[in-house]
C-alpha cells in the first residue's frame, strides 16, 4: 500500500470520530485531512523525519494529540482563502515556528507532522 | 639580501632603520612595502627557509583550557609562517565588526571598516585574489550562473569569500626579499627578549638566538612584532628584565583575549528543489573557485538578537553523513602532507570533480566570531624551550554568549530559509541543547586573535590605533594579535591589511 493510499484509509476511519465543527466544517474534509496531513516536508526530508517531528509535537502539545483536534487547529489558524502553503510562509514570516528533532519547522507543518504521524500510527 | 644567523660571528650586531620580527603573512607584507625605499630593513625570521622539526617544536606549548590543536602544529615557524598550510579562504570584516555592541563586552575597534578599505584593496593582489569586490552582486555581474538565495536583506545576506591560489608567502615572496637590497632578511633569528631601555619608554635591542648557541644583538629605530598572536604575547610576557610582568603589560591585558573562530557542523539544510540552481553560488571547488557565498545574518538581526557574528558554508552532505570539524579534519599528518606537496609549488588541492547535479543536502558549517574574553588567554609556561625561553601556555575559554549565539542563529536562519522557500535547517543535538558544555566537535579555525588588542586607553589595550604599543615609544605589533574582535572571516586578508596601513605610518614616522 503507497503512502497516500495509506492515509487515504486511514483518514476514512479517523473522519469516523470526527465530530462538531470539524466533521460538519466542509464536505471536503476528507480531502482537506488528505491534505492536511501530507506537509510540504515530506518531499523535503522525508516521511521518517515527519513523523518523529510529528510525534515530538504531540508530546509536547498533549491537548492536540487527537485527529479533529489538530484537524481544526490548524484549519483554524487559516486565514480564507489563503493556501496551506501560504499559511506555512506567513508562519515562518512572523516567527510561528518551532524546532522540533531540531528542524525549525511552521507551526503549521508541525501540526501537519503530527496529523502525519497520528495516521500512520 | 638573506643571512643565515647560524654563520655570523657570535655576537654581532645587527642594524637597521626598521626590525621587524617573524616573516609570515604580515612581515612579509610589510617587508615587500620598503623594498627600494631608502631604508634599512631587519627580517628576522626565526626558522629557515624551509620546514625544520627543531625549529617547529620551539612552538611546542601547553594547553590548559578547552581542548585545543597542538601548538606546533597550529603556526608554521619558518620564512612564509602559517601561509605554509592555510587554505585561503578571504574575506573582509564587517562594518558591525568594529563597532562597540554594547551587547558583547569589550568589543569595538578604534578604526572604522572604511579606513581599512583601501588596505584591503592594496592587499588583493599579494594575496593573489580577485579585484576587491565582496558583493553578491559583483560575482553575479561577473558570472551570470552564480545566483545568491532569495534572502531578505534585512534579515540575512549572502557574504563572498575570494579564494587565495592558496599564496605560500614564503615561496610566491622568497626571490623578492631576498633579491631586494635593503631589505636584510636573517633566517634562524630566534628572538628571544625586547630589551627596553631603564625608563621603559622605548626598544634598545633584541637579543636573537641561534640553536646553536650563538647569540646577536639587533637594533633599529622602530620594531614591528609580526610572529602571530601566540608569539608575540609570549615575546612581551618573556621580556621581563625591566618588568616582572613583561613589556606593554602595565594593565595586565597581554596575551588576554585570545580568540578563535569557533569552526564547528552545526546542522542541515534541506534545500527545496526549486532553489537547486543557486547551489553554484555557494559551492566551493577547491583550486578552481575564485569566489562563493556564506550564509550571514544582518546586522540588524545582530543586534536584536544580541548575538554574535558568523557566517554559515553550504558543505554537500546529508544528514546521515557525519561531518568533520576543522579540528577532526586537518589532522597534523594530513597538513603536513599538504605541506609537503607543495612546498615548492605555489598550488591549492587538487580540484575536485563538479558533482553530477546540484546536491538537495547540506551540511552546514559555522565560523562564529569568538566573543572577547579576558580569561582566554596566552600565559608563560615554566617549561622552557631549546633557547632558554618560556614557553606559551594556551588558556583557551568560551562564553555563554558564545554558545547562545550558535542556536539564535540557527533559529532565525531557519526562519528565513522557509520563509524564502529555501529549505529547512536542521540543527545538530548540541545546538538545542540548553547547556553550557561544548560538544566533543568544538573546533577553531586556527586562528589565533586579540593577545595584543587594539584600544586608545592604554587600560583597555596593549596597542593604539596605530599599533604602537602603549608606553614604548618605537615597538609596534602587527598581525592579529592586534584585532580587538575577530569578526567571522577568516584572519589573513585583515592580518595583510593591517599591516599595509602599519606599514604606511611606520614611512610617515621614518620620514
Amino acid at each position: 500500500m503507497n503512502r497516500r493510499r495509506f492515509l487515504g484509509v486511514s483518514a476514512a476511519g479517523a473522519l469516523a470520530g470526527l465530530t462538531g465543527s470539524a466533521r460538519g466544517a466542509s464536505a471536503n474534509a476528507a480531502i482537506d485531512l488528505l491534505t492536511l496531513a501530507q506537509p510540504d516536508l515530506l518531499s523535503l526530508i522525508g516521511p521518517q523525519a515527519v513523523r518523529k517531528i510529528g510525534l515530538r509535537y504531540r508530546a509536547l502539545v498533549p491537548s492536540e494529540n487527537e485527529v479533529h483536534v489538530m484537524y481544526t487547529a490548524i484549519l483554524a489558524a487559516r486565514p480564507r482563502p489563503s493556501s496551506i502553503a501560504g499559511l506555512v510562509e506567513q508562519d515562518f514570516a512572523v516567527g510561528r515556528t518551532m524546532v522540533l528533532q531540531g528542524w525549525v519547522v511552521s507551526v503549521t507543518e508541525a501540526r501537519q507532522s503530527a496529523l502525519f504521524s497520528l495516521l500512520s500510527d | 639580501m638573506h643571512i643565515d644567523a647560524r654563520t655570523l660571528p657570535n655576537g654581532s650586531v645587527l642594524e637597521a632603520d626598521l626590525c621587524i620580527v617573524g616573516a609570515g603573512a604580515a612581515g612579509i607584507s610589510m617587508a615587500l612595502e620598503w623594498i627600494g625605499s631608502r631604508h634599512k630593513v631587519l627580517l628576522l625570521e626565526g626558522g629557515g627557509l624551509d620546514y625544520e622539526t627543531a625549529m617547529q617544536d620551539l612552538y611546542r606549548g601547553e594547553s590548559v583550557g578547552l581542548p585545543y590543536y597542538p601548538l606546533q602544529a597550529a603556526r608554521l615557524h619558518y620564512f612564509g609562517g602559517t601561509t605554509g598550510h592555510w587554505a585561503g579562504f578571504c574575506s573582509t570584516l564587517d562594518p558591525i565588526d568594529f563597532e562597540k555592541r554594547e551587547w558583547v563586552p569589550h568589543s569595538g575597534w578604534p578604526i572604522r571598516r572604511e579606513e581599512l578599505d583601501p588596505f584591503y584593496a592594496r592587499a588583493q593582489p599579494l594575496l593573489e585574489l580577485g579585484p576587491y569586490e565582496y558583493g553578491a552582486g559583483d560575482w553575479q555581474r561577473r558570472d551570470p550562473t552564480l545566483v545568491p538565495l532569495p534572502l531578505d536583506p534585512h534579515v540575512m545576506w549572502t557574504k563572498m569569500w575570494q579564494f587565495s591560489p592558496p599564496t605560500r608567502f614564503g615561496a610566491r615572496y622568497r626571490a623578492a626579499v631576498i633579491g631586494a637590497p635593503n631589505v636584510h632578511l636573517y633566517t634562524h633569528a630566534n628572538v628571544c627578549e625586547l630589551e627596553a631601555n631603564e625608563s621603559v619608554r622605548s626598544i634598545e635591542g633584541l637579543r636573537v638566538r641561534t640553536l646553536d648557541g650563538k647569540e646577536h644583538r639587533a637594533r633599529a629605530r622602530y620594531y614591528v612584532l609580526a610572529c602571530c598572536s601566540i608569539q608575540n604575547a609570549r615575546l612581551l610576557l618573556a621580556s621581563n628584565r625591566r618588568t616582572p610582568t613583561g613589556l606593554g603589560n602595565a594593565y595586565d591585558l597581554v596575551g588576554r583575549f585570545f580568540m578563535e573562530h569557533i569552526e564547528m557542523p552545526t546542522g542541515h539544510l534541506a534545500l527545496a528543489p526549486s532553489r537547486a540552481a543557486n547551489t553554484k553560488m555557494y559551492a566551493l571547488e577547491f583550486g578552481r573557485t575564485k569566489a562563493r557565498g556564506e550564509l550571514a545574518l544582518s546586522a540588524a538581526v545582530q543586534r536584536e538578537q544580541r548575538i554574535l557574528n558568523a557566517t554559515v558554508s553550504l558543505e554537500p552532505g546529508g544528514p546521515d553523513e557525519v561531518a568533520q570539524s576543522t579540528f577532526q579534519w586537518g589532522t597534523p599528518d594530513r597538513l603536513s602532507a599538504l605541506r609537503e606537496r607543495d612546498a615548492h609549488a605555489n598550488a591549492g588541492p587538487p580540484a575536485e570533480p563538479p558533482p553530477a547535479r546540484a546536491p538537495l543536502f547540506f551540511h552546514l558549517m559555522t565560523r562564529q566570531e569568538q566573543a572577547p574574553n579576558p580569561a582566554s588567554r596566552v600565559l608563560l609556561s615554566t617549561e622552557r624551550d631549546a633557547l632558554d625561553m618560556p614557553r606559551a601556555r594556551l588558556d583557551w575559554r568560551l562564553t555563554a554568549l558564545d554558545r547562545r549565539s550558535f542556536h539564535a542563529f540557527y533559529e532565525v536562519m531557519g526562519r528565513e530559509l522557509g520563509r524564502s522557500g529555501t529549505g529547512r535547517v536542521k540543527m545538530l543535538d548540541w545546538v538545542t541543547r540548553d547547556e553550557d558544555t561544548w560538544p566533543s566537535t568544538l573546533s577553531g579555525g586556527w586562528h589565533h586573535m586579540g593577545t595584543t588588542r587594539m584600544h586608545e586607553n592604554p587600560r583597555l589595550g596593549v596597542v593604539d590605533a596605530t599599533c604602537r604599543v602603549h608606553g614604548l615609544g618605537n615597538l609596534y605589533v602587527a598581525g592579529a594579535s592586534v584585532y580587538p574582535t575577530g569578526g567571522a572571516a577568516n584572519p589573513t586578508l585583515t592580518i595583510v591589511a593591517v599591516s599595509l596601513r602599519l606599514s604606511d605610518h611606520l614611512k610617515r614616522t621614518l620620514a
